[in-house]
């Protein structure tokens, strides 16, 4: 049930400055506001816009008798403000442990890290956004996003 | 329901964790709504109002057996959303409509 194409692309044009698009990427306050919409908010987006740093994204959904929350956590693999950003994504625990998205209910063939490759160009005042999020097919360069770069790390330190 | 429909009534069944739990718990089999609200910490009212959501969606039927009433999984209208991608492109479209509506917003103050 992996489908023809990995992969979403979406293009949107915003009547906006090519800055303010890329903060609504990049400043958590802002980020918090757009990322949750239909019931869902964000009250946690913690980021590190730096590569190789760290993002944590929390969502929950709020009901009468509780809140469930869903955590995310990836690395930035490229940040050419205001033009390009790349993370990786996979679900986690609140402590940062990757869960593979089965367990939280996703259906089968649901990969466990999937990268946002987020692009920007303005022209006439208007932003050109094309997000492109990618399934990372397993075994593959860039599989199992930070967990398995870490692994590596270890590997050529010796340990 | 036409497929229009159907997704979309799909789509806002699924967009709740628990809901999520309960068809993955029902993908390996009939399940009676005390089984399925065992690892959902929540009423068993609140699951059964879950299940109606998801029976209201076609996603589940339940039993004729007046007392247990035993859920199961319909794939026919899951196999329309299977794809992870089309999950993915409803959730960043909705999401990018309320992004609009921000810079809409921050531009009005700016000028």
């Amino acid at each position: 049930m992996s489908g023809e194409n990995n992969w979403v692309k979406i293009t949107r044009v915003f009547d906006a400055s090519i800055e303010d698009v890329w903060s609504m990427w990049t400043d958590p306050e802002l980020f918090k506001k757009w990322y949750g919409p239909k019931g869902m908010s964000v009250p946690v987006a913690d980021m590190d816009v730096v590569v190789g740093g760290t993002r944590k994204v929390c969502m929950e959904m709020t009901t009468p008798d509780r809140a469930m929350s869903m955590w995310f956590i990836g690395v930035y693999k490229e940040v050419s403000s205001p033009t390009r950003l790349v993370y990786t994504e996979s679900m986690c625990k609140e402590d940062g442990t990757i869960i593979p998205p089965q367990a939280m209910g996703m259906p089968e063939g649901h990969p466990d890290t999937t990268e946002v490759i987020i692009e920007l160009s303005e022209s006439d005042g208007k932003t050109t956004m094309t997000m492109v999020h990618v399934g990372v097919p397993e075994g593959t360069a860039g599989e199992g996003g930070w967990n398995q770069a870490f692994d590596k790390l270890t590997d050529l330190l010796g340990a | 329901m036409d497929k229009d429909a159907q997704l979309d009534a799909a789509f806002s069944a699924l967009a709740h964790p628990a809901r999520r739990v309960i068809l993955a718990r029902l993908a390996k089999g009939e399940a009676t709504v005390n089984a399925l609200a065992e690892p959902l910490d929540m009423s068993l009212q609140a699951v059964s109002k879950h299940i109606r959501v998801l029976e209201n969606a076609g996603l589940i039927s339940r039993g004729r057996d007046a007392q247990f009433r035993p859920c199961s999984l319909r794939t026919d209208p899951l196999a329309v959303v299977a794809n992870w991608t089309d999950q993915y492109r409803h959730i960043w479209d909705a999401r990018f409509d309320v992004m609009s509506g921000i810079l809409k917003t921050m531009k009005g103050k700016q000028s």
